[in-house]
This record gives C-alpha cells, sequence and structure tokens, in this order.
C-alpha cells in the first residue's frame, strides 16, 4: 500500500499556568492514499495540535513526519532552513485544510475565493465554477461569505479544497458549527469527493458517526489532568 | 513724561502739603533756565505790589494762586462756607510781557488747578479740574480781571463787581462778589515772608467781599449772601526743606476788623505771621512774637479748634470748625473748613490745615 | 454596581485599551488647548490693547473741517470732559500717541481702577501732546478730541457731532483677522482631536460588543448599557481632560513667550502677559468633543435617512466639495471663506476614504490574478475600517504642508525684508538741522572705506504723484539714496528696464515699490510725473522692487536727482565699515556735527534677534502642527493595529493556503504602505489647496496683501516617506500578529473582522 503519511513518536508539550502540560505523548500514526483517519477525543485532547504538526503549521518537540515522501524530523534540525519552504509548498499543493468555520477570505466571492486557492496551487482556474457546480452552490459564486449560509461555506471551503487537486485532506471538525442534516450532506460530499480522488482525509470530531464512516479511528483519550 | 508731569504737579501743591526738598525745585528750575535763558524770578523785600497788573498771572513765578473763601447764609440763616482757588503752576518761567507760546503746540510751561468746594449742614462738597496752560480753556487776565479754568470762572462785571461761576459734578454755584475796600498788602508792603531766612511770597487780599448769589446742592437751589476773602499770592518757592505744612485763618470778626494768620511747621520752630487788619486804621503786620497760635483739639488726624491769640490788641480767640469733615479730596487732600469764632471776639472765617497725612 | 463591574471588566482585562482610550483625549486635548491657549491670549492682548486706546467716543465737527485746538478749547470752555489724542506716525518709532494727561483728569471713573491712558501703549507710556506736536511737525498727525461717556449728543453745542472712536481701525481688523486664522487652524485641530478620539473609542466598543450582547443576553436593556457608556466616558473625559489642559497650557506658555514677541514683530500689536483662557471652556469644549466623538452613533441613522444611501450620499458630497472649491475662489469675506474651508475639508474628508476603497475595488475588478484581487479588495475594507484615522491623517498631513509652505514663504519674505532693511552693518540717524554734506564728504575720502566697506546716505521725504487722465495727485514716500551700490543693488527686483541700478545712479530715472506700482498699474519704462521740493520732474519707471506688504506707496531715487528745495523729514547714513572702524566714523561725525553722541544701531544685532524671534514661533507653528501629525500617525498605528488583529486569523490562511510567512508579510506590507501612500496622496492636492487659500485668498481680505505663493516639492516627498514609515510601522505590527497562530474566529461577522 502506498504510505501518504506517517508520523513517529510526537511529543508535544504546553505550558499552562507555569506547568508543562504534554498534549501528545509518543504519538504515531500511518495513512495510504485513499485512507480515511477518524481523530476523536474531548476538547483539548490535542486534535487540532496533531493537525497542525501534520501540516506543518506547528512543529513538534519530538518525532518524524513522512508525507507525500518529504520527511520532518524535529531531532534533525540540518533540514531546518528549508523546513517551513518545504511544509509550504506541500500545503500551497497538496494538503488541503479544512476549518469548522472562517475558511474563506470574507472580501472575496465563492468563485475567488477558490480561484485564489487554484492559483496558489498552481492550477488553472477554469474549472473553479465547476468545483462550485459539483458542491451544489455554482449559483453561488458571485455571492460573498457573509452572505450565505454556514453549510454553503463549508461547501464552498471544500470546493477550495477539492480546486487545489489534494492528496492529502486534513479537516479540523468541519461541521462542527452546522446542525445535523446539513452537516450529514457536507460531510456526505467530503467522503465522497475523497473517495472519487483517492486522496488522503484525516478528520478530526467528536461525532462516534462521523468517525464510524473512516478507514481508521485513532482516540487521543481525555486531556491529561494537571 | 506723565510721570514727570505728575510728579510736577505733586511739587505745585507742596505749598499746602508734605514737605518738599529744595533740590527738586531747583532741579527743575535748571532745566527750564537752559531752555529760555529765562529764570524764575524770586519775590524778596522791597518788592512792591502793582495795581490792576498783579490781579493778573505771574508767568516769571513758579506757583500763585487766587484764592476765595466766603462765610455765607442762606435764606433761612443757615450757616455755608464756600471756596473758589485756581492755581497756577510754572514749568518753564517767561517774562511777564513775552509773546505766549503757540496753542497748536499744546505748550506745557505752566499748568493750571482750580478748586472749588461747599460746606453746608455737615457736608462737604468738593471739585478739582486740570488744564495745561496757554493753550486757552485756562488763563487769567488781569484788566479786565479774569480767570478761567474750563467752565469756572471768576471775571469782572462792572465797576468793582465780580461774577463767579463754578459748576461742579452735582452742584454749582453762581455768585456776585462787590468789593469794599483796597486791597490789603500782607508783610513788608506785599512782600509775606515765609521763613527765617527772609524767602517768601507776594501776598494781598481783598478782605471785604459783599456776596451773594446761588448755590445749587443737587436740585436744591439756595440763595445765599454774606462775606468773602480773597487772597493773592505768588512766589517761585515756598516750604522748603524741613517745613512740613501750614495752618492759614482769615476771619471775620463781629466788630468789622479782621485778621489773617498763618504758620508753616518746621522741626525747629514754627514760622509764624500775620496781618491785623482793624476797621478803622491802617493794617498791621504781625510777627512771630505778636502772634499766638495753638491747636486745642484734634480729631482724626486734624487740628479742627485752635486758640489765636494777638495780645497787642486785646485779642484771644477760640477757632473752631462745624463737626464733619473738610478735606478737600483731590490730587492732594488738604482741610479747607469755615470757622466759628469765640472768646474775646466773635465771628467767622475760613481755616485751612496742610501736611497733616493723607 | 454589578452590571457597571460587569461592563468596565473589560477594561480590566484590557488596560491597554483604556490607556490608549486616555492617551489619546489627554493628547487631543493637549494639542487643542495649547492652540486654544496661544489663540486666546493673543486674543487678550489684542483686547487689552484695543481697550487702552478705544475711549469709545470723539467728537467731531459737523462742517467735516478736522478738529484743532481751538474746537478743544471751545468744548472745554463749556464745560465739556474732552481730552486731546494726537496721534503721530514715526516711520521708525511706529505709532506715537500725545495725551494732554491734564485734561484726561476729568475722564476719571471711580469704576475703573485705572484710566485707559494711564496704561501702557504699544508697550511704551503715552507721551505728553507737547511732545507728539513737536514730534508731529516732522511726521504729520492726526488730533482727535475724545470725549467721556458721560456726555450725550445733547451736551454738545451746535457745530459738534458724537463719533465713535477707535485707534487704527486697520489694526484692529489685521489682529482680528490673525486671530481668526489662529481660530481656523484650532477648529481644524479639534476636527482632527475628534476624528481620533472616535476611532480610539470605536474600536474599544467594537471589542466590547461580545460583552455586550452577553449582557443584553442575560437581560440588560440596551438603553441601560448605553447610559453606562455615556456615563464611562463622562467620567473618562473628566479624569483625562484636566491633565490634558495642563500639558496644553504648559506647552503654550512655554513656547509661547516667543510668539508673543514675534506677534508684536509681525502686527505691531503688543502681547501682554495674558492669562488668557479659562479652564472652563478647554474643559466644556473637550468633554463636548468627547461626548460628540463617542456618542455620535445615536446621530448616525438620521444622517442615513437624510443621505439617502452611500451612492447619494457620495454626489451629495461631491457637490459640497465642488461648491466649496468654487466659494473659496469668490468669497468677499473672511467669514464665507472659512466656511468654503470647512466645506471643502468635510467633503475632502468623508469622500477620501469612499475614493480610495471604490479605486481599490475597481482595481480588484479588472486584477485576473486572484491574490492582487485580494489585496485590492482587503484595501477596500481597509479604507473603510480605518476611514476616520485615515482622514485624521489626511487633515494633518494637509495642514502640515500648508503650514509649511506659510511658514517657509513668511520667512523667507522676512529673510529678504531683514535683508532689505538692514543690508548695512550699522545705520546712523543724522540729527536735525546738521548738514550731512561735508560728512558725506569725509565719507568718499575715506580709503578704507571705499576699498572695503560700502556706505550710502538716505535721505526721506515726500512728494506727489501728479494724476494724469483725471487720477488725482498722490502723495507718496520718497526714498532718496546715493551712492547707489552694492547695499541696494542686491535686491531682487520684480520688473526692470536693462542695467535698472546703473540707470538709476545716473539720475536716469526712479524705481517705485510694488505696492505703489500696483495700485497705478504702473510698468518699467513707462514715465512718472513727480512733484518734488516744488519743481517738476518727469522720470522713466526702472524697476519695481518688492516692498514685503509695506503698504505706503514709495520712490527710490538717486539722492543727486533730488531738488536743492527738497525738504527732507529725515536723514540717514547705513555703512558697512568694512576694516574701517566704526567707531573711528563714529568719533568723527561726533566732532563734525558738534554733538555729545551720535546714536550708531548695530543693523546685525537686530537682525539676529529678530530671526531668533520669528525662528522660535515658526518654530512653535510647526511643532504644533507636527504634534498634529504625530498624533493622527499614532492613531493610525493604533487603529490599523487593532484592526489586523481582528483580521489576523484571515492573512494567517495566507500561510495555511502555503504562502510563507515571509511571503504573507510582503502582501501585508504592500497592502498597508499602499494604504498609507494613497491618504497621503490626497492629502497632497488638500494640502496644496489650503496653501493657496491661506497665502492668495486669506491673507489678502485679511491684510491687504498677498505673499507669493511657493510649493515646496521636497516637504512633499517627506511627508511621502513619513506616510511610508507609517505603513511600514502598520506592517511590522501585522508581521508581529501573524507569528502568533491566531484562533479562528468563531463566525463570519464584521466584528470578528470578516467584513468585506
Amino acid at each position: 500500500m502506498d504510505s501518504l503519511l506517517s508520523a513517529r513518536g510526537l511529543n508535544k508539550q504546553f505550558v499552562s499556568g507555569g506547568e508543562p502540560v504534554s498534549v501528545l505523548t509518543d504519538l504515531s500514526l500511518e495513512l495510504a492514499r485513499g485512507e480515511s483517519l477518524a481523530l476523536t477525543g474531548r476538547s483539548g485532547s490535542g486534535k487540532s495540535t496533531l493537525l497542525n504538526i501534520l501540516c506543518g503549521l506547528e512543529t513538534p518537540d519530538a518525532g518524524r513526519v513522512e508525507v507525500l515522501g518529504e520527511s520532518f524530523d524535529s531531532q534533525r534540525p540540518e533540514a531546518g532552513g528549508k523546513t517551513g519552504t518545504r511544509w509550504g509548498n506541500l500545503r500551497r499543493q497538496q494538503i488541503g485544510v479544512v476549518f469548522q468555520e472562517a475558511n474563506l477570505m470574507p472580501a472575496l466571492s465563492l468563485l475567488d475565493n477558490v480561484r485564489l486557492r487554484a492559483r496558489l496551487a498552481g492550477h488553472e482556474q477554469r474549472n473553479c465554477q465547476d468545483w462550485l457546480e459539483r458542491l451544489g452552490i455554482g449559483e453561488l459564486a458571485a455571492r460573498y461569505p457573509d452572505q450565505i449560509s454556514g453549510g454553503q461555506r463549508q461547501r464552498a471551503a471544500l470546493a477550495m479544497v477539492f480546486a487545489m487537486k489534494p492528496a492529502l485532506i486534513l479537516a479540523d471538525e468541519p461541521t462542527g458549527s452546522l446542525d445535523r442534516h446539513t452537516a450529514g450532506a457536507v460531510i456526505g460530499q467530503l467522503f465522497e469527493l475523497q473517495a472519487r480522488h483517492g486522496c488522503g482525509l484525516i478528520l478530526a470530531t467528536h461525532d462516534p458517526e462521523l468517525a464510524a464512516r473512516c478507514s481508521q479511528h485513532l482516540d487521543l483519550g481525555h486531556r491529561p489532568e494537571v | 513724561m506723565r510721570r514727570r508731569f505728575w510728579l510736577f504737579l505733586v511739587a505745585a501743591l507742596a505749598g499746602c502739603s508734605e514737605p518738599q526738598q529744595e533740590a527738586g525745585f531747583a532741579g527743575l528750575a535748571g532745566v527750564s533756565e537752559s531752555d529760555s535763558g529765562v529764570a524764575f524770578l524770586q519775590p524778596g523785600p522791597g518788592d512792591r505790589l502793582t495795581f490792576p497788573e498783579d490781579f493778573g498771572p505771574h508767568p516769571q513765578h513758579r506757583i500763585e494762586w487766587w484764592y476765595l473763601t466766603a462765610n455765607l447764609k442762606t435764606e433761612e440763616g443757615e450757616p455755608l462756607g464756600l471756596q473758589w482757588t485756581q492755581f497756577r503752576q510754572a514749568i518753564t518761567p517767561r517774562l511777564a510781557d513775552a509773546e505766549p507760546p503757540e496753542p497748536g503746540t499744546w505748550p506745557l510751561e505752566a499748568a493750571w488747578m482750580a478748586h472749588a468746594a461747599v460746606s453746608f449742614d455737615s457736608q462737604h462738597y468738593f471739585g478739582e479740574r486740570l488744564a495745561r496752560g496757554d493753550v486757552g480753556h485756562a488763563g487769567a487776565r488781569a484788566e479786565p480781571l479774569a480767570v478761567w479754568l474750563d467752565d469756572w470762572q471768576l471775571e469782572a462785571s462792572g465797576n468793582d463787581a465780580w461774577q463767579l461761576q463754578v459748576a461742579a459734578d452735582g452742584w454749582s454755584y453762581d455768585l456776585t462778589l462787590r468789593i469794599n475796600g483796597k486791597p490789603v498788602a500782607h508783610g513788608d508792603n506785599g512782600f509775606s515772608a515765609k521763613a527765617a531766612d527772609g524767602k517768601g511770597s507776594m501776598y494781598f487780599s481783598l478782605v471785604n467781599l459783599q456776596i451773594d448769589g446761588t448755590v445749587t446742592l443737587g436740585d436744591q437751589a439756595l440763595a445765599v449772601t454774606g462775606r468773602g476773602w480773597f487772597d493773592r499770592e505768588w512766589s517761585s518757592q515756598f516750604l522748603k526743606a524741613g517745613q512740613q505744612g501750614w495752618d492759614w485763618f482769615a476771619l471775620h470778626l463781629e466788630s468789622g476788623d479782621k485778621l489773617m494768620a498763618f504758620q508753616l511747621r518746621e522741626e525747629e520752630g514754627d514760622f509764624r505771621a500775620g496781618t491785623w487788619i482793624p476797621v478803622h486804621g491802617e493794617p498791621m503786620s504781625l510777627g512771630a512774637d505778636q502772634l499766638r497760635m495753638s491747636p486745642l483739639t484734634t480729631s482724626e488726624g486734624y487740628p479742627r479748634r485752635w486758640q489765636l491769640a494777638v495780645p497787642d490788641v486785646g485779642l484771644n480767640l477760640d477757632v473752631a470748625a462745624p463737626p464733619g469733615d473738610y478735606r478737600n479730596t483731590g490730587l492732594y487732600p488738604y482741610w479747607e473748613s469755615p470757622v466759628s469764632v469765640s472768646g474775646s471776639h466773635g465771628g467767622v472765617g475760613y481755616m485751612e490745615l496742610t501736611g497733616y497725612g493723607d | 454596581m454589578i452590571l457597571p463591574a460587569a461592563l468596565f471588566s473589560h477594561y480590566r482585562r484590557h488596560p491597554l485599551q483604556l490607556l490608549a482610550l486616555a492617551a489619546m483625549i489627554v493628547l487631543a486635548t493637549m494639542l487643542w488647548t495649547g492652540v486654544h491657549h496661544l489663540t486666546s491670549q493673543a486674543r487678550v492682548s489684542l483686547d487689552q490693547s484695543e481697550s487702552a486706546v478705544a475711549e469709545r467716543q470723539q467728537v467731531k465737527r459737523t462742517d467735516g473741517d478736522r478738529v484743532s485746538v481751538a474746537d478743544f478749547v471751545e468744548l472745554r470752555r463749556r464745560g465739556l470732559c474732552v481730552m486731546p489724542w494726537m496721534e503721530v506716525a514715526d516711520p521708525d518709532a511706529g505709532r506715537l500717541v500725545g495725551v494732554d494727561p491734564l485734561a484726561a483728569g476729568c475722564f476719571g471713573d471711580p469704576g475703573q481702577d485705572q484710566e485707559p491712558w494711564q496704561r501702557e501703549l504699544d508697550g511704551r507710556p503715552f507721551m505728553d501732546i507737547a511732545e507728539a506736536a513737536e514730534l508731529a511737525g516732522q511726521h504729520g498727525s492726526a488730533l482727535s478730541l475724545l470725549v467721556s461717556d458721560a456726555h450725550s449728543a445733547a451736551d454738545l453745542p451746535s457745530g459738534y457731532q458724537l463719533a465713535p472712536f477707535r485707534v487704527g481701525p486697520e489694526t484692529g481688523e489685521l489682529g482680528d483677522s490673525f486671530l481668526l486664522n489662529l481660530d481656523a487652524l484650532g477648529v481644524l485641530v479639534l476636527l482632527i482631536t475628534a476624528l481620533l478620539v472616535r476611532s480610539v473609542y470605536l474600536l474599544g466598543l467594537a471589542q466590547r460588543r461580545d460583552s455586550f450582547a452577553l449582557l443584553h443576553r442575560f437581560g440588560v436593556s440596551r438603553g441601560r448599557i448605553n447610559g453606562l457608556l455615556v456615563v464611562e466616558i463622562l467620567l473618562l473625559g473628566l479624569v483625562c481632560i484636566v491633565p490634558g489642559i495642563w500639558l496644553g497650557r504648559w506647552l503654550a506658555i512655554g513656547l509661547g513667550s516667543g510668539f508673543g514677541r514675534a506677534l508684536e514683530g509681525l502686527f505691531d500689536q503688543p502681547l501682554y502677559a495674558g492669562q488668557g483662557g479659562g479652564w472652563l471652556k478647554p474643559m466644556v469644549t473637550m468633554q463636548a468633543v468627547v461626548l460628540v466623538a463617542c456618542l455620535t452613533d445615536v446621530l448616525r441613522p438620521l444622517g442615513r435617512r437624510l443621505s439617502g444611501g452611500s451612492r447619494g450620499f457620495a454626489g451629495l458630497l461631491l457637490l459640497m466639495l465642488i461648491t466649496g472649491l468654487a466659494w473659496s475662489v469668490w468669497a468677499s469675506a473672511l467669514v464665507w471663506l472659512f466656511m468654503a474651508v470647512a466645506m471643502v475639508f468635510v467633503a475632502a474628508g468623508a469622500l477620501a476614504p469612499m475614493l480610495i476603497s471604490r479605486l481599490a475595488d475597481g482595481q480588484a475588478g479588472r486584477d485576473k490574478d486572484p491574490l492582487a484581487r485580494w489585496r485590492h479588495r482587503e484595501l477596500s475594507v481597509l479604507a473603510r475600517r480605518l476611514a476616520l484615522p485615515l482622514v485624521a491623517l489626511q487633515f494633518a498631513l494637509a495642514m502640515v504642508l500648508a503650514v509649511q509652505a506659510l511658514v517657509t514663504t513668511f520667512e523667507s519674505t522676512f529673510d529678504r525684508w531683514l535683508a532689505q532693511r538692514l543690508a548695512a552693518g550699522y545705520y546712523i540717524e543724522v540729527p536735525d538741522a546738521v548738514d550731512p554734506g561735508p560728512v558725506l564728504d569725509w565719507l568718499s575720502e575715506q580709503q578704507a572705506l571705499a576699498s572695503s566697506g560700502v556706505w550710502h546716505q538716505v535721505v526721506r521725504g515726500e512728494a506727489t504723484l501728479m494724476g494724469t487722465a483725471g487720477k488725482q495727485d498722490t502723495v507718496v514716500d520718497v526714498f532718496a539714496l546715493g551712492p547707489v551700490g552694492p547695499l541696494v543693488t542686491g535686491w531682487q527686483l520684480f520688473e526692470s528696464v536693462a542695467e535698472p541700478w546703473q540707470r538709476l545712479r545716473q539720475g536716469q530715472g526712479l524705481m517705485v515699490n510694488e505696492q505703489l506700482a500696483r495700485r497705478h498699474g504702473i510698468n518699467p519704462g513707462a514715465t512718472l510725473p513727480v512733484q518734488l521740493g516744488g519743481g517738476r520732474l518727469d522720470l522713466p519707471v526702472l524697476a519695481i522692487y518688492p516692498d514685503y506688504g509695506r503698504p505706503a506707496g514709495e520712490i527710490l531715487l538717486d539722492v543727486a536727482v533730488l531738488p536743492p528745495g527738497f525738504v527732507p523729514d529725515f536723514q540717514s547714513l547705513s555703512i558697512s565699515p568694512g576694516t574701517f572702524s566704526i567707531e573711528a566714523i563714529k568719533g568723527q561725525l561726533e566732532q563734525m556735527w558738534q554733538v555729545d553722541e551720535v546714536v550708531v544701531r548695530d543693523n546685525r544685532a537686530i537682525e539676529a534677534l529678530a530671526s531668533a524671534i520669528f525662528d522660535q514661533t515658526f518654530l512653535l507653528t510647526r511643532a504644533m502642527t507636527a504634534l498634529t501629525l504625530i498624533l493622527a500617525a499614532i492613531a493610525l498605528l493604533m487603529m490599523g493595529w487593532v484592526f489586523f488583529s481582528t483580521r489576523a486569523w484571515y492573512f494567517g490562511l495566507l500561510v495555511v493556503w502555503g504562502l510563507s510567512r515571509r511571503q504573507a508579510s510582503a502582501q501585508l506590507t504592500r497592502l498597508a504602505v499602499a494604504l498609507t501612500s494613497m491618504i497621503a496622496v490626497l492629502a497632497l492636492p488638500l494640502g496644496i489647496w489650503l496653501t493657496w487659500v491661506l497665502v492668495h485668498r486669506i491673507n489678502p481680505l485679511a491684510f491687504g496683501w498677498s505673499l507669493p505663493m511657493a510649493v515646496y516639492p521636497p516637504f512633499w516627498a517627506e511627508l511621502g516617506v513619513l506616510s511610508l514609515l507609517v505603513g511600514f510601522s502598520i506592517a511590522l505590527l501585522m508581521h508581529r500578529q501573524l507569528q502568533v497562530q491566531a484562533s479562528a474566529p468563531a463566525s463570519a461577522s464584521a466584528l470578528a473582522g470578516g467584513e468585506r
């Protein structure tokens, strides 16, 4: 099986109230193309931190991440100088990130948001309208984020992610602020597109049903008591 | 400039107030002499009076005045005292026959000051006017007599009669003065010594003026009649260093006799002189040894009651001001009040006191 | 007590915000109080000098003749309290007034502790009228008869009438106009401070809106919350305004003494050590400004209703701008001119952010690159969100620009004026009744003087310009000098024929000053018929020389041209001795003129003193405007910082989407710098226009003469660099924000930075 991402021995500590708090302790995971991984755990259990580490927005205190053939080792600072650029290139072209909210530039229309994301990924901007159509919001292309509903905004966020033709999607509770019905529809589209394009998906969620739809499940458990 | 001017005005009234250093006068005189080449004349023994010229101004003398005091009665018989004085103070002496300067140059060779007062019913009304000389609104002339400052004026009106008009703030008077008798020359034929060293002034009086007219106080017009005393005096120096002020009396006695007496108060003994003017006979100059003057009662700084005695003529008088405040509160405050006379003789008169504080 | 505590707990958690708002109110108060204090100080002093000379009424003759000493005597003899007032125009000493202190005695008013003429006039005591009358013979004079207020027209004899008495009406107007200028500056500063206070307040409000919403959800009515906010801002205003006023006074008094002296030098107005400006007025004004600035939201819906939508509003503003501009060209009175200026500023201020926003939107519409489109759309949002501090910066920039141009113009005019007046090292007055001839001969014979120094003789007097073609004869000042040399040949002439100085030296013509040329439409080459000392001369005009605001007409001649019958009013010598000793000259003159002492005026010392005084004034003016600018820049920085902190998440998205932090920062820098440079560019025309208004409109209307209008592009560049610096500073702050991981906003609302 084609390994998309592998993480080994990740450790991350925060300082809270003067005391170090371990968020991630010796965590390892593996994801292949086409696979999906559900991250569960209560608030503060480290889901977002892990996602950030997996796309290079945060650096682990210890451990090693290999993604799409690029290897990032916290113990090998010699690669450090280029680390940011390598991660940046990955996020630009290969890793799509979807947050719970505010995935769109408020000053741009939906279509312009998708175009911007495609342009950064180095893709043609012609298909952008198609992506909006495929997510069922084609007629909203000229609208601005504040003119549409939360569900429509998350669909637009998915359109942006797929427009960049990602190899890996990291979604941090992408439907957390939506009602159950809308959430179901949006997440359905996510799984459908992920399956069709064969990219990897790591989904942080509270919802056990959603977690059950993923091929893997990693429970980060409770936040350790201080 | 202004300051110098006021300073000089202060000096002008030095004759009725604080002692003035001789140097102050001399300094001023020095300046003016170098300007015009004319010096102030200093009266001395042997100087004589000339009429009518001496009723007019003496531009070569530093200071002079025309001085009327009157003891009048209203129709109701209430006593009313009245004063009118016009002072001239020269800054630059000028020959008597010299052309006066052009009014258009606003000359400042002399300054004029007029005082007017009415004392009635324990009230004292006082007014003051100031003017520079040679401009035209203030001046004096001997023949026919005219002494004026703004709309205050004393003017001859027919034979041996003068008209005096004064309008002050809220009160005024308009009087006719009839002259009885010849001018009385004081001292040595008009030279009245004012200090032991022999310096003094030229001084004569008309002592028996018959006055009638109207005094208006507010909206109350009072017809008045009575007697007046008119002084003419000029000099170039009055108080010398060490002299503090003077006390002056002019009394009309019921007997018809008149008395003028004054003293200049000095640290080392006062200088005292006077003139006894009997109804009949010649006026008699009184020296310090013939004249006794002593204050009896002093209140609020002013000796208001005096004892005056001339033993040679059997005179022993108690002279007292009526109740009230009779200070003339002008640039230079001094006391000017009518007095009543009792003792060996009855009578009325006027008392002037200067150099008592304020 | 719980509710206020809950409301204000925001500031306990964010003390810096409270500090920023407080600091802004303090600084704004200080700025305005400083300007206001100077203005009121100047006003008090003007009032004082006015009351020192304005004794309400005078007597005039009904037949129109001038009053004379005879009239004075006539009126005094009729018992009227009248005093003479003789004004002498001495070209060297300025205005001299002679009064008769004796005649003034009757003016004594028990209600007043001092009669006006016992005060000083122009810093000097009144002189006795006799002295004035003496001077009047040389310089000409005007006699007025002042009459006590106690008299009414009915008291006057026939042939006389009462008239109001004012000394030097043009002086009063001059002073008023100058104060009007200061007032205008004060209003502008007030406007800027209001904008700044408001922007900082809105910022705090925006950040507290969540807690307000929470309180509202807990059942606290909006009216209650608003009421508490009013109380809060009132208290904050009270606490901050007092130290602000104190600081402003300190600023004004500390720097104001030189200002006063310069005012005196500039406008012949004495500046008394006035305690101008109480506490109440600045207190009330600033409290009102703070309240209006902070609580103007209540009025906003009303304004929106009136304007009828944004497009209509913009149209209205444009109309206002055009009307204001047109009005500023044609306004015939200062008041209208200031109204026009106000209109232009309001319209320009409202339009500027709108214009930037629309331009950016328009550019975004044309962009093919989505990233450029994003940037331009962001710029548009920024312009609207930061409208208030931006406009404040624009106004401050415009004001600084205009004041700089004005001050520089004044400075150079003043320098040239000084140079013209004080060209020689020393100035010696020739005493009256002295024939300068032998001295001139002696001076010409001195080899050392001829080889290393320069000198000339100046003769002043009057001449009559003969009227031609129905025009009336005009009396002009004569300025005759000789030998014509380097002391004058360096003058900048406005217009001239060929070799003007050489021809002047040869007596082949005369020169006229700017005012005379303007008034009579005289051009070089024209021939002027001049009545000089009884004879008539027809001389060609060789040149027009600048007079720097001197209102009297003047002709410049070689002294040799003067006919023997010419009676000089005044003679002097100007000497730069070079290696020759001025002491030797002085000694020689004393000997030749047989006077104890010849007064030698050291022109360099005078020049140094004058320059020092003016420098301080100009420094103060610049300091005031610079302070305004700094305040505006700080406000923009602060606002920019806060705005970006609400929007940091979205800028963070760029990094999430793969841009490096450096690339993202570069985008933001371009954004910020574009914003500040655009406002600087928009401030430029406003500033130039304001300069034009000050120099070409206000000055002629107020002072009757106009300064040359100059623009200073290097200074524009300086301001441009400054605005870039502000932009870079904002970018730097934003960059720091980007380093910190922003948390995702819970909603896309405008309050959370999600506006478009």
